[in-house]
This record gives C-alpha cells, sequence and structure tokens, in this order.
C-alpha cells in the first residue's frame, strides 16, 4: 500500500478541503432558515396586532428585525461571506446596466454651444447609437467636416483639437467616477444588502441589487440628478440640547408604552447623563438616544458616532413624529457618507446636526482638484467657484470663521470642514484629509455638484424571488434526477467499475461545488445547468477508460495489465476532447455576462473535477482493488 | 453489458447515404431559416418583456383579447412555464407618445380615489416618468406606499426627510398591467421577471454572440490541428459547422410549433450553442484519436478500412459518452423549469447531431479529401 500513500493523502485532502469550504454554505443556509423563521413569526404577531399596517411598514420591520438579528451574531455574516452566493436569478433582484449620457456632458461642457454645436450633438448622439465610437470622437469628426475647429466650443483658443478631444474624453471618463460615486451613496442610503456596482468599460456602470421589490425606487436612485450642498453644522451647545430632548422624549415614549397603567411616568423622568452610574440594560432604557449615538465627552463638537448596525435604527427614531417634533424647523440630522472609524469589527458613522437651510449649492463650484500640498506634503482638495458663488463664499466664511461647514451629496456628509479664514475669490483649500484617496473622493464629490453625471438605462433585468425560488427548486430537482440516473446507468452496464465511476462522481460534485465556496463565486441558474450537463461529461472520462480496458483484457492481457495500459491507452483521447470544451469554455466566459459566466465557470471547473475523479481517484480504486488481488468487473 | 461490440460495418462505403441525410437535414434548416426565420430574444433585438404569474391557471387567448386594445401593436403573447405563467413582449422602447395621457389621467385618477381633492403639480415628465409635488412629505410617503399597492410602480424621488417629490413611471410594463389588472375575475398576478435591453446593447449581444461562436470554432481547429493532421482538424471543425448549422435549422424549423416549448434565442442559448461546439467534438477526437493510433500499427491498411475499423471499435464509447449527456439534457429539458428549456434542447438535439456526425460525417470528409489528393497519411 505504501506506493499508493502520497495519492490517498492527495485525494484525501482534497475531499476534507471541498468539506470544509462548503461548511459555511451549509451553515448559511440553517441561519436563513432560522432567521426567516423568527421573522415570519414576528410578522404574524404584527399583522395580528395591528391589521391595518401596510406591506412597506411590514418590509420596513422585516429588514429592520432580519438586521438586528445579524448584527447581534458577527458569525452570520462571516459565514455567509464564505458561502457560495447566489447570482440575481437565483435569488431575484434587479440588474441595471446604466452609460454616461456623453451627449448630455458634452452639452454642459460647451462654452457658448450655438445652433449648429446642438445640431451637430444631436447627430453624433443618433450615430452612436449604432456605432462603437465613443460620442466625442464622433462629435470631433463631424466638427472637423464641417471646417469648425473645437476650440470654438472647448478650451482656450490656441488648443489643438486632439487636446480638446483627449480632454473631453478624460471628463467622459471622470463622469463615470462621479456617477459611481453618486450611486454608491444613494445605495447606501436607501439601505440594500450586497448591492455590487462595478464599472464596464469606459462608460458604463453595472448595478445590481439583490432583493429589490420597488424597482422604481431603486431606478431613480440611480438615474436622478446629484444635489450638493454646503450647510453649517450647529455649534456644540445646540447640538447637544437638541439631542438631549430627543433622548427624553424616547425615554418618556418607551415608558408610557411599558407601562400604561402609569400614566404620569413619562413626566417624571429627567436623569441627567451625569448619572453614569446606570447597568448599560438600564442606561439604554433610560437613554434610548445616547445609547446609540455615542457622544465623546471630550471633543470640541457634539458629533454623535454610531455603529452600522445601528443606523437603521435611529433613522427610525428620528422618523417618529413626537421626535420630529422635538427637533427645531430649521435643522435636520445627517450621517457622515463613509464610516469615520472601525469599532469591534463594525463601522462607526457620524451623526451631524446641520441648518436645514444650505449656505450654498453645488452649482456654484466650476472645479475641483484633489493634490498634495507642497508644504506639509499632506492630502488636500482645491476647489474653485464662479464670481457669482464666490462673493456668497466670502460672506458666509467671513461670517463663520471657526465654525464647519459640512459638505453634503444627496443628503450624506462628506466632509465638514472648519473655516479657518474669509475666502473672498472663490478659490477653497480643503485639508485634513487622511490620504490621497480621501482627497480623490471629495474631489469627485464636489464635481458632482458642479458637473451632473447624466446617464441612462440601457439594459435592466429584474427576476422575482419567487421565480428565482422556482428556479432553484426545478436546478436541484433535474440535477438530483439527472445523478441518480447516470449512476443507476453506469452501474448497470458496468457492475463494479460502474459503482466505482458513481463514487468519481460523487466527488465531482463534491469538488465543483467546494471549489465554487473556496473562489467566493456566485451560482446562476445556467451555473447549475452546467453542474447537470458535467454529471453527464463527467463519466465520459470513465466510459472511455472501460471500454478501452475491455479491449485490452480482450486481447488476453492480465487484469493488471490490462488496467495500466486502459488508463494509459485512454489518456490522450480524455485530455483532447476536454481540452476543446475547456477553451469554448474560457471563450464563453471571455463573451458572457452574469449567468453565463456562471455557467462557463461551473462547466470549466468541472472539466478539472472530473478529470481528477476519473484520472486520479477511479484509477487509485482500480489499483489498490488490482493490488489485493480482487476481482474487477466490467460487466 | 457490452453492445456494439464486435461490430464490422462498412460505414464509409455507405457514406453517400450520410450525405443524403445531412444535406436534406441542412436543407431543411435553410429553408425554415429563409422562410420563417429565427425568433430572437429581447437580448438580441431589444426591447421591452415582461412575465406575469396567475394564481391560477389561464387561457392565453384571454390574455390575448385583454392585450388586444392596448394599441401597442405587435404584442407577442405566449405562455411561460405553466397554465399560470404568460411573456408578454414588445420591441417598442417606450410608450407610445399618444397613449401617455391616458396613462397619467389613470394615475390622476387613483390619486383621487386615494386622497380626493389633493393638491398636486406635475413638476417633470419624461418619456416614462412623471414626477408630482404633494403638500408635504408625510402625505407623500403615504401615497407613495398606497399607489405601489395598487400596482403603479410609484417612488420617492429622494429619501430625505423632506421630500415632496413622487415619481410614477408610465412605461410600456405599467400599461400593460393597468389593461391585464382586475379583470380576470378571481385571478391575480404577480410580476416574475421583468426585463429592458437597449438597441444598442442588443447589437452589441448579437456581434459578441457571433465573435465567439467564431472564436470557438478556430481555437478548436488550432488545437486539433496542433494534436493531429490538419486535415483531421479541419475534419473536425466541418462536422461542428454542420453540427450548429443543423441545430439552428431545426431552430427555425420547430419554434411555436411544439407547445409549450419556448424556442428563442437569447444568451443562455448562445452559450448552449457554444457548449455544443466544445462538446460534440469530443466524440470526433474519440474517433480521430483511433485513427491516428491505427495509422501507425497498420501502415499498410488502406485509409478506408483504418477508418472503419476505428469507427466500428469506438463505437460503443461514442454512442455511451453521447448517451449519458444525452440523458442529462434530457432531465434538464424535463425538470429544468422553464428558463433553462431552450438552453436543454439545443444541447439535447446538437448532441444527437454532433453524435451522428463524429461517427459518419468526420471521418468521410477526412477520407474524401485524402481521395481527392490521394495522399497518404502519416503520423
Amino acid at each position: 500500500m505504501k506506493e499508493f500513500r502520497f495519492k490517498i493523502i492527495l485525494i484525501l485532502a482534497a475531499i476534507g478541503l471541498s468539506i470544509y469550504l462548503l461548511y459555511p454554505t451549509y451553515q448559511n443556509y440553517t441561519n436563513n432558515e432560522k432567521i426567516s423563521k423568527f421573522v415570519s413569526n414576528r410578522q404574524l404577531e404584527l399583522k395580528d396586532a395591528q391589521p391595518n399596517i401596510s406591506k412597506i411598514e411590514l418590509d420596513k420591520v422585516e429588514k429592520f428585525i432580519e438586521d438586528s438579528i445579524k448584527a447581534s451574531d458577527p458569525n452570520i455574516a462571516k459565514t455567509k461571506a464564505k458561502s457560495i452566493k447566489l447570482g440575481l436569478d437565483l435569488q431575484g433582484g434587479m440588474r441595471v446596466v446604466l452609460e454616461v449620457n456623453t451627449g448630455k456632458l458634452l452639452e454642459k461642457l460647451a462654452k457658448n454651444p450655438d445652433d449648429t454645436f446642438k445640431k451637430v450633438i444631436v447627430e453624433a448622439e443618433q450615430e452612436t447609437a449604432i456605432s462603437n465610437e465613443s460620442v466625442v470622437d464622433i462629435f470631433a469628426r463631424m466638427m472637423q467636416a464641417r471646417g469648425i475647429r473645437l476650440s470654438r466650443y472647448y478650451g482656450s483658443v490656441r488648443d489643438e483639437d486632439s487636446k480638446i478631444v483627449s480632454d473631453l474624453n478624460t471628463s467622459a471618463e471622470d463622469a463615470v467616477s462621479r456617477a459611481m460615486e453618486i450611486i454608491r451613496n444613494r445605495i447606501d442610503q436607501y439601505g440594500v444588502s450586497e448591492p455590487t456596482i462595478q464599472r464596464q468599460g469606459s462608460r458604463r456602470v453595472i448595478v445590481e441589487l439583490p432583493g429589490i421589490a420597488r424597482e422604481e425606487e431603486a431606478k431613480q436612485l440611480l438615474q436622478g440628478t446629484a444635489l450638493l450642498q454646503f450647510n453649517l453644522v450647529k455649534d456644540p451647545q445646540t447640538t447637544f440640547n437638541i439631542m438631549q430632548r430627543i433622548d427624553e422624549v424616547l425615554a418618556g415614549k418607551i415608558d408610557s408604552t411599558v407601562d400604561k397603567t402609569n400614566k404620569d411616568s413619562s413626566i417624571t423622568n429627567n436623569d441627567s447623563l451625569a448619572n453614569q452610574q446606570l447597568s448599560p440594560e438600564e442606561f439604554a432604557k433610560q437613554h434610548p438616544f445616547f445609547s446609540i449615538a455615542l457622544i465623546n465627552p471630550n471633543s470640541q463638537t457634539a458629533d454623535a458616532y454610531v455603529s452600522e448596525d445601528q443606523k437603521d435604527k435611529l433613522q427610525l427614531m428620528l422618523n417618529r413624529p413626537e421626535v420630529k417634533a422635538a427637533i427645531p424647523n430649521n435643522v435636520e440630522f445627517h450621517f457622515s457618507a463613509k464610516p469615520f472609524g472601525q469599532q469591534d469589527g463594525k463601522s462607526i458613522y457620524v451623526l451631524y446636526l446641520v441648518n436645514k437651510t444650505p449656505e450654498l449649492t453645488g452649482g456654484v463650484i466650476t472645479d475641483a482638484q484633489a493634490t498634495i500640498d507642497p508644504s506639509t506634503s499632506g492630502a488636500i482638495v482645491n476647489m474653485q467657484m464662479n464670481s457669482e458663488g464666490a462673493s456668497d463664499w466670502a460672506r458666509i466664511t467671513g461670517a463663520n470663521i471657526g465654525k464647519r461647514i459640512a459638505i453634503i451629496l444627496d443628503g450624506a456628509v462628506y466632509s465638514a470642514p472648519n473655516v479657518i479664514n474669509k475666502i473672498p475669490s472663490g478659490n477653497s483649500q480643503i485639508t485634513g484629509m487622511a490620504n490621497m484617496e480621501e482627497a480623490k473622493l471629495l474631489e469627485i464629490v464636489l464635481k458632482a455638484g458642479a458637473l451632473p453625471a447624466p446617464v441612462s438605462i440601457i439594459e435592466e433585468r429584474t427576476v422575482g424571488p419567487s421565480l428565482g425560488e422556482d428556479s432553484i427548486r426545478a436546478g436541484f430537482k433535474a440535477a438530483i434526477i439527472g445523478f441518480i440516473l447516470v449512476t443507476i446507468f453506469m452501474i448497470f452496464y458496468y457492475r463494479r467499475a460502474g459503482e466505482i465511476a458513481a463514487a468519481a462522481l460523487i466527488f465531482t460534485v463534491l469538488f465543483i461545488l467546494g471549489v465554487l465556496a473556496g473562489f467566493g463565486a456566485t451560482l446562476t441558474l445556467p451555473g447549475i445547468a452546467g453542474i447537470i450537463l458535467t454529471i453527464g461529461m463527467a463519466v465520459d472520462a470513465n466510459v472511455l477508460i472501460y471500454e478501452r480496458i475491455r479491449e485490452e483484457v480482450a486481447t488476453g492481457k492480465t487484469v493488471k495489465a490490462s488496467v495500466d495500459s486502459g488508463f494509459a491507452k485512454a489518456n490522450s483521447a480524455i485530455i483532447d476532447s476536454n481540452i476543446t470544451t475547456f477553451l469554448t469554455g474560457i471563450i464563453l466566459y471571455q463573451f458572457g455576462s452574469g449567468p453565463v459566466q456562471g455557467f462557463a465557470l461551473t462547466l470549466m471547473i468541472g472539466i478539472v473535477a472530473s478529470l481528477f475523479s476519473a484520472l486520479v481517484i477511479a484509477k487509485l480504486i482500480f489499483n489498490i482493488m488490482v493490488a489485493k488481488g480482487m476481482k474487477i468487473n466490467l460487466g | 453489458m457490452q453492445l456494439f461490440n464486435n461490430i464490422k460495418i462498412d460505414w464509409l462505403g455507405k457514406r453517400k447515404i450520410f450525405y443524403v441525410l445531412s444535406v436534406a437535414l441542412f436543407l431543411i434548416g435553410v429553408i425554415n431559416v429563409i422562410f420563417r426565420g429565427f425568433n430572437f430574444g429581447i437580448d438580441f433585438k431589444g426591447g421591452r418583456e415582461i412575465v406575469l404569474q396567475y394564481d391560477n391557471p389561464i387561457q392565453i387567448s384571454e390574455i390575448r383579447n385583454l392585450v388586444q386594445n392596448t394599441s401597442l401593436g405587435n404584442l407577442e403573447v405566449k405562455t411561460f412555464g405553466g397554465e399560470t405563467g404568460v411573456l408578454l413582449r414588445t420591441e417598442l422602447q417606450n410608450l407610445p407618445s399618444n397613449l401617455f395621457p391616458i396613462v397619467v389621467a389613470n394615475i390622476e385618477k387613483e390619486i383621487d380615489k386615494i386622497y380626493p381633492g389633493l393638491p398636486r403639480t406635475i413638476v417633470d415628465s419624461t418619456s416614462s416618468t412623471v414626477t408630482y409635488e404633494l403638500p408635504n412629505h408625510d402625505t407623500t410617503t403615504a401615497l407613495v406606499a398606497k399607489l405601489f399597492n395598487a400596482g403603479y410602480q410609484a417612488g420617492k424621488v429622494s429619501e430625505s426627510l423632506d421630500n415632496k417629490q413622487m415619481v410614477v413611471n408610465v412605461g410600456i410594463s405599467e400599461w400593460i398591467k393597468e389593461n391585464l389588472r382586475g379583470k380576470i375575475a378571481d385571478n391575480n398576478f404577480i410580476v416574475v421577471k421583468e426585463g429592458y435591453v437597449g438597441p444598442k446593447i442588443g447589437n452589441e449581444l448579437k456581434q459578441d454572440a457571433t465573435i465567439a461562436v467564431f472564436f470557438s470554432l478556430i481555437s478548436i481547429l488550432v488545437y486539433l490541428a496542433f494534436r493531429f493532421k490538419f486535415i483531421f482538424a479541419l475534419g473536425a471543425v466541418a462536422a461542428l459547422f454542420h453540427d450548429v448549422l443543423i441545430t439552428l435549422g431545426l431552430y427555425a424549423a420547430l419554434y411555436g410549433v411544439i407547445p409549450g416549448l419556448n424556442l428563442e434565442i437569447d444568451l443562455t442559448v448562445v452559450a448552449a450553442f457554444l457548449t455544443l461546439v466544445g462538446y460534440s467534438v469530443n466524440d470526433t477526437v474519440i474517433v480521430f484519436d483511433r485513427v491516428r493510433e491505427n495509422l501507425k500499427i497498420h501502415k499498410t491498411m488502406p485509409l478506408i478500412d483504418v477508418l472503419n475499423m476505428s469507427v466500428n471499435r469506438t463505437m460503443s464509447r461514442t454512442l455511451l459518452t453521447g448517451g449519458t449527456t444525452l440523458l442529462t439534457t434530457f432531465v434538464l429539458l424535463l425538470f429544468g423549469g422553464e428558463v433553462l428549456r431552450a438552453f436543454a434542447f439545443t444541447l439535447f438535439f446538437g448532441i444527437i447531431i454532433g453524435t451522428y456526425s463524429s461517427i459518419f460525417v468526420a471521418s468521410a470528409l477526412v477520407l474524401e479529401y485524402a481521395k481527392r489528393k490521394d495522399k497518404k497519411f502519416q503520423f
């Protein structure tokens, strides 16, 4: 047996690894079962208690309960990240391909668009609908054909056409980054779990939103124009006072619902924050707001820090009518767009209280650049404004030295820099960015206010969750039936050798799923089809080998010799035929999108896995049987 | 158990029969392609499609009658899955402008039903949406929810807490849904699938698909030419063309003929064709591998005999390997669900034709070529 030791170890390791990689998928499945059972029970309770509750309210509650269960146990998120992901066609959801509308952008960028310009833009847009050339190139060509220099509309008079074209192309690409940031910001605020936003080529953005039920709302998120505003951050004392009032209102509310018999209990609650000697539970009960929105007492500001899993809860609190009544009309709360830092593995967001009326909106910004400050070598952002904005800006900055101004895009705060001095020209410098990446992000955000990134939907696919579930069920049914039929056939036709092939087939499927989980790949419906197809194709290698062994036995060779030469001689045909299928798999992966890529992936993994099962596992079993002198029955 | 074990049939002597059969199949396909054309899905044609799932079985003719008065012209209606599913499709990109005011009027009616006399102004309207401004945030949120429950695609313009604007979709799918909602007594539907493909994407996908099929044929040709003699590679690829073209012809011939089988060419079907290209060459390789081996052993034997011997000796394994895969595609065809049906169909028939061509066409083409050139093969 010594000669086989290495192979046995190799095979056991492969099997062990696959099981190890698949375990989180199993765990995730049981977790989801538990959560959905719990949530649906709670929903039924709620429906009983409030029969008039709307579907949207229910969905909100469902999402909230789900999120809080998930947040309470970090392992749930961990196993989910490690398990096989389901494609949009299986779990339901929406996939949208957006393209930056370069024509609109060109119009926006032009200095003094006249009628000729507008005519050419329309023609260029019409042509681009059927051509692969970029709008900028078509536009430039059309202008040249008319003998008009591009410098009439863009850049300065001395600029060559080629320079302007390359500048415009850069602007178009910038617009994609802006559109992506705008979309990401909105989707984050909207609260879609696990969205993916990726760039495709130079002008397109692919957005995938799993489990979206309200299509129109989602589309609106993707297409609307971004709103950039500069709002004054309220001073710490006012902020703290308002927060304290909210806290008291919330605490009173909780008391009155818990204990309905004691009607005046809500008035008696006037503990101050100084009373810190409470247990965490008591503190949470008495200070519902401050228990999740943490204030740093040593800080100069009254910004509250909220961990990511509590954001929704806080938003719900702030939306309650009695809380709204406690907040003055001229101020509002906004979260930071990006986490401020990490604590206990959770991202921490900042909650700002700002003036409701913006001091300025983003339309006045003419340009922004992220650079390195030569004197401090820190990352900074330079921002320029038009003359109208600059004079307002001078007044605003002059009146608010030492205060902070929040830069808010679509309701999320990207930065809240201190005003250091009066800025007369509109040319402002924003410092304090941790790195160039952060500065680059702020540049994108500032430009988003000035230059919209018009996008249009060019492809959209929505699959309802019920169709996804049906597809999974049908796929699994087909896979199991296919597996059973192939196994029965192999055992019927090749007897003992067929049993070996059946065992190898089980391992093939195990390896495919293990590799999918290991790579964090996405399983799509065509992907399931790929696995089913692989079940049929995997035994091909076994058939080729067995037929060859039969031939060898027929020539009068010993069993051992027949097995050896059977495997050796079948090799070339097996390898050649599988490589051709693998080649088409690669091409399919390259050209396909989403679901089709999932198919190509399972097909390729399936080929490799089935070769391993047939050429290593099955061969080893044969060799061991021969070595032990067992009878090999090929039917 | 052993089948086809010791057959000695002169297949290549009868190759004329197979030529006639292949040409006949091919011609049937070509005629159908010319006169019936293909049935492309929206992936390639562009347009909108919407799949509805009813609570109870429906008559497709009933749905057809109901959508007659949508004035959408060429609206396709077919079953999807079982008796409760219906797929509607149009090549139109946007709602025709003459229908727009009708839909907006319906939305107005619905709003008046929910909040009679609610003051509102239309602040924006595009080719597919209309945006309302309402008196306050809470009414807006409530109205969005109620309109949504009433089946309209309504949404808030922003999530901000002082948002007073609401956008309602006035698209083709909304118009279709509106014409069907509540029209069949005690039988409601939900939307299970929706798709939109712009005209540009459609063209791009078509181009990509053609390039991909072409590329895979070339790469197989190159690989086989490297592993075998060039003429064998050519024979194998010619057989592949044969398989793909006949299966395509079958598509043109059969769509709409078999009830419940929705044969339209979409992305997954192209994936099936590519897989067919990769897989159906397998059997050819098995035969040629044996030819290669036999040419080395029997150096003096005439080529036709070598080919016949190789085909006969590999017959059982060719049929078995094709057979097991055919078995799983058949299972997929029966149980794999509606979305995969056309995919499974392509592979099912493709593999049958591919196995046939591997045995009878590929080697025959090699023989024809050798006869013409009067060359002797050596490995």
